[in-house]
């Protein structure tokens, strides 16, 4: 038996928080546009009518949801792994960069945060040399800077590396 | 074509003397480029007017550092205003606003105020012209006004405007509770769906701006019956082939008596020095000064306004709260 | 008028052909196409950027080069859909649905040839209608009002929700997320917020771009890497004579092509726009397929129908513009404060002032899309070895420009985030069989549905009769409601038939 393979959740489960949260944003939302006003006034629907009506029915369908996850027809089905082990782990090469990345953005600007992540990305998860990663990245980015800061003039985020050069 | 660069070549010597007689530069410049941020959709009015100044600065050299125009249209204009205010302390952003800076926080209970920012200058003031369209019989606003009183309670005449709780709404809640009519408002995205939609016969009637209707004006699609100003236009150039702008009667003289007129106007984000405020409001009169702004005034029918701070702050005083009273009258105050 | 349309016309062609305008005209292309292939950097974008350089050009030369922009970005726009599930513009959405998964097969040249193809084939038609009808078109789009929009809408929705394979409640809870969240920021009827918790960075909505970069293409990154480390189709050959096998392939398609053509031409006129276009376009085809099961799989015709839909309503989206002034598209509305700057009015008398302007645009959108056909297509091997890069050099860099694409739709780091969030949904949704296609549909239709809805029941004083009120509104309203149960009537039709059809053999056997 390979641990690899082993499911981390099942499918059901995430079927039930999915459907779960679907319900409790709908009725959050129903709330938010009844306190709006959300009925048929003299002049057409009201501005909460339509989201209001929106979120009643997004909440039914959710319910339902959950039902049907529940129900024995779907056993086998609903045992299956949601996402096997390794997988996971993959799947988490990916994202956990990307998080980082994005909090890169707001402190070291998007430029800075994206050469790191191609680097890192193409010697750790990639079998690239440094040599090539760095490179790749770097003219990556820098086409990227030209392009959008000097020839397009649309600002990215920006951090203290830009800063210093007057950008 | 040849008329256009004369112009250009006009403009080049206009700029180089009105840029000699001016003061010496202002103690604060740039150090980075300046995002000049348009609170509303791409095409529309103040869309025009920030490409217009980013055009005569680049074409002067007005600048040293990049001047760079950046659409903040969501939200009806929130977002850029919003943007603005989490902006404090940074003179490298500048905003053209008009009278959603108000309307918008009182119809929506948004937390902004005009006060959170640094009023700069005053660019121009917009007129609001009462429109309807050509087929109808009404030639006069009397005439329109006795035919809308008419139908009223029955079957209301559809005044179409841009937005909902903006200025177009607020001036027909004006119109409606001084002459005693009721309209129904349909609020439209823009100036220019408002101005098709009364062409196609969707509405009986807008109150556009003059450049959100003049193209319509001059195809003899819609009749303009008169001007929210209490003086008429100044351009007497014909821009249709009977009427120029200064045909149009104001309001007043038809006996309708409201007037209304719109600020645009620059401001920088909210602590800006008294150095960085000098600094734009020249740049902003030196762009004042060139050919093709005025120009711009005058294809747009722009009312003209004196430049700096204090002007622009005596009229965001004054024009607050008239539209908190009118807002208030109209019941168009956020509840919740 | 058809005599003086071709002349007026032939000079046109005579004022571009300088060597000047072909180069601007190559220029604009290639720009077009860049900004089309940079996510979040669309159309809308190029132009505007562009705008003030060419205050000092001749106004022929300007509009030669920003109109070039324009067929670009519409031709580049379905470069990223194809290879890598990322639409490069909203419009090409519908491209990914069989686009992606024929690049996935390896057949990443047929997909994207076909794509071009297409597209020049819409703005073919619509230039050829702007240059005989455009008065006539320009007086229908005036019939269009706010109950007339709202039918449009429906039916664009119409034809595109069939029943799809996918459990009902969870096609239905996806195109209800959909419709909230457009529902979300400014309200333009009321004039009040929904429901933005007092959060500035929602006051602007949920952009639909944002969105579907996440759900679509960071989502398909996960779910790529989920499986393993490389992107399918690398295998795909390098091929430049994939080209005219494509081509030779096509006209068994013409009625694919002719419908979408026509959908996208209607949609751009009225002004539906392109996306509304493409979605239509995509759902009129597999309507309209003896084997409609089999669209999402990588079916051909499931890249004509949208792209031609999407070029054809961008193009002919251009002519309200220019005769009435009002603009079609955001492009549209950036050339539309163009034109004014340069001193040309747009609007009904733009044709009669400026003769010489409008005849000159209407050439350069023929030789423009010629010009754009010939690039692109030059392109397609390379941007086909694209998908020969290793996996990590590629996911990477698709997430940095997934981010920068997202960034740059209102300079908020705010949709960065919230791309990455929907990315997440995304890779859920899409293991748990949760369709994509109804939310994204209804995130770009759902307001604009609903301000049309609203403003209709202000001016009708709330009564529904309105959408019938008269013949076109009425059509529109009927045609849609039929498409709506198709699937049922379809049902009913073959019940009915099968007991006539049976019985005959019935009593032969017996």
């Amino acid at each position: 038996m390979n641990r690899e393979k082993d499911a981390v959740v099942s499918r059901r489960t995430i079927e039930l928080i999915v459907a779960g949260t679907l319900a409790i944003v709908g009725i959050g939302l129903a709330i938010s546009n009844w306190k709006l006003g959300a009925s048929w006034a003299a002049d057409g629907p009201q501005p909460g009518y339509f989201p209001f009506m929106l979120s009643v029915m997004l909440t039914l369908a959710s319910l339902y949801g959950i039902f049907d996850a529940l129900r024995e027809r779907h056993g086998a089905r609903g045992d299956a792994a949601f996402v096997e082990r390794a997988q996971l782990v993959r799947v988490l090469q990916v994202l956990v960069p990307t998080v980082l990345f994005c909090l890169g953005t707001e402190f070291l600007g998007i430029y800075v945060a994206g050469f790191l992540l191609i680097t890192g990305f193409m010697r750790w998860i990639g079998t690239s040399r440094w040599i090539t990663a760095i490179a790749v990245a770097l003219v990556l980015m820098a086409s990227l800077f030209w392009c959008f800061e000097i020839q397009f003039q649309v600002p990215m985020p920006k951090g203290p590396i830009e800063d210093r050069l007057g950008y | 074509m040849d008329s256009r660069s004369t112009a250009w070549g006009f403009g080049a010597i206009a700029g180089a003397v009105c840029l000699a007689s001016l003061p010496a530069a202002a103690a604060w410049e740039p150090t980075k480029p300046v995002e000049f941020i348009v609170p509303a959709g791409a095409g529309g009015a103040s869309d025009q007017m920030a490409r217009t100044i980013q055009t005569i600065v680049q074409k002067y050299e007005l600048m040293k550092q990049p001047f760079i125009v950046s659409l903040k249209g969501g939200a009806s204009g929130a977002e850029g205003l919003m943007a603005m205010k989490q902006a404090a302390g940074d003179p490298h952003k500048i905003i053209v606003a008009q009278s959603s800076l108000y309307t918008i926080p009182y119809a929506t209970n948004l937390p902004f105020s005009w006060k959170d920012l640094t009023p700069v200058t005053l660019m121009a003031l917009d007129e609001f012209v009462l429109w309807d369209n050509v087929e109808l019989p009404y030639k006069t606003t009397q005439e329109f006004l006795d035919a809308a009183k008419k139908v009223s309670t029955t079957e209301p005449m559809k005044m179409g405007g841009t937005g909902s709780k903006r200025e177009d709404h607020i001036l027909t809640a004006f119109i409606e509770s001084k002459a005693g009519v009721k309209f129904a408002y349909i609020p439209y995205k823009s100036g220019g769906e408002a101005a098709t939609q009364l062409v196609g016969k969707h509405t009986d009637a807008n109150v556009n701006n003059p450049s959100e209707n003049i193209a319509q004006w001059r195809a003899n699609q819609v009749r303009a019956l008169c001007v929210f100003d209490k003086e008429r236009l100044p351009y007497k150039a014909k821009v249709t082939e009977t009427q120029s702008w200064n045909d149009i009667p104001t309001c007043k003289e038809t006996g309708l008596d409201i007037d209304y007129l719109m600020l645009r106007g620059i401001f920088i984000p909210g602590g800006g020095t008294p150095d960085q405020v000098a600094f734009y409001d020249q740049l902003m009169r030196k762009v004042g000064a060139t050919p093709e702004w005025k120009e711009y005034m005058e294809k747009n029918a722009l009312k003209e306004a004196e430049f700096g701070p204090a002007v622009l702050k005596a009229f965001l005083e004054k024009d607050e709260p008239l539209h908190k009273q009118l807002m208030t009258e109209a019941k168009f105050l956020a509840t919740n | 008028m058809d005599g003086t349309a071709i002349e007026s016309l032939l000079h046109g062609f005579v004022v571009l052909l300088t060597l000047k305008n072909i180069l601007l005209m190559m220029l604009g292309i290639i720009l077009g196409i860049f900004v089309g292939v940079l996510p979040g950097l669309g159309g809308p974008n190029g132009v505007a950027l562009l705008l003030p350089l060419t205050f000092t050009m001749d106004p022929t030369g300007a509009i030669v080069l920003l109109s070039c922009i324009y067929w670009g970005a519409l031709f580049g726009g379905a470069i990223t859909s194809i290879l890598f599930n990322i639409p490069g513009e909203a419009w090409s959405v519908a491209t990914t649905f069989d686009g992606y998964p024929m690049a996935q097969q390896g057949r990443a040249g047929e997909a994207l040839t076909a794509a071009f193809t297409a597209s020049f084939f819409g703005a073919l038609a619509a230039v050829l209608l702007i240059t005989f009808l455009a008065p006539l078109v320009a007086r229908f789009a005036l019939r269009f009002g706010p109950p007339e929009f709202f039918a449009v809408y429906f039916l664009t929705f119409c034809s595109f929700v069939g029943m799809g394979k996918e459990a009902r409640h969870k096609i239905l809870i996806s195109m209800l997320i959909g419709f909230l969240l457009a529902a979300v920021g400014m309200d333009t009827v009321g004039g009040s917020l929904r429901m933005t918790f007092g959060f500035s960075d929602l006051l602007r909505g949920f952009d639909f771009l944002v969105a579907v970069i996440g759900l679509f293409g960071l989502s398909e990154i996960l779910l790529t890497m989920e499986e393993k480390l490389a992107f399918e189709g690398k295998q795909a050959k390098l091929d430049v004579k994939v080209v005219w096998r494509t081509w030779k392939s096509l006209p068994r398609y013409w009625a694919t092509l002719l419908r979408s053509a026509v959908a996208g031409c209607w949609l751009g006129i009225t002004p539906g726009g392109a996306i509304a276009a493409s979605f239509m376009g995509y759902g009129l085809a597999k309507r309209f397929s003896r084997d409609p099961d089999s669209f999402g799989t990588g079916r051909i015709e499931g890249v004509l129908a949208p792209e031609t839909a999407a070029h054809a309503a961008g193009t002919s989206a251009l002519l309200p513009m220019l005769a009435l002034g009002i603009p079609g598209s955001g492009t549209a509305a950036v050339l539309l404060g163009g034109l004014m700057i340069w001193g040309l009015q747009p609007g009904p008398l733009l044709f009669v002032e400026h003769a010489d302007f409008v005849w000159g645009l209407i050439a350069s959108m023929y030789l423009g899309n010629i010009a754009g056909l010939i690039l692109v297509l030059a392109t397609v091997p390379l941007f086909a070895a694209i998908l020969r890069v290793p996996f990590p050099t590629i996911a990477s860099s698709v997430i940095v420009l997934c981010a920068i694409g997202a960034y740059a739709v209102h300079g908020a780091v705010f949709d960065i985030w919230l791309m990455v969030v929907f990315g997440i949904i995304g890779y859920v949704f899409k293991k748990l069989d949760y369709p994509l296609a109804p939310l994204a549909l209804a995130l770009v239709l759902g307001d604009r549905a609903e301000d049309a809805f609203r403003q209709t029941m202000i001016a009708s004083r709330g009564s529904l009769g309105v959408f019938w009120s008269n013949s076109l509104v009425g059509s529109i309203t009927t045609l849609a409601l039929l498409l709506l149960f198709w699937p049922v009537l379809s049902d009913i039709v073959k019940r009915l038939r099968k007991p006539r059809g049976g019985l005959p053999t019935e009593a032969a056997s017996s």
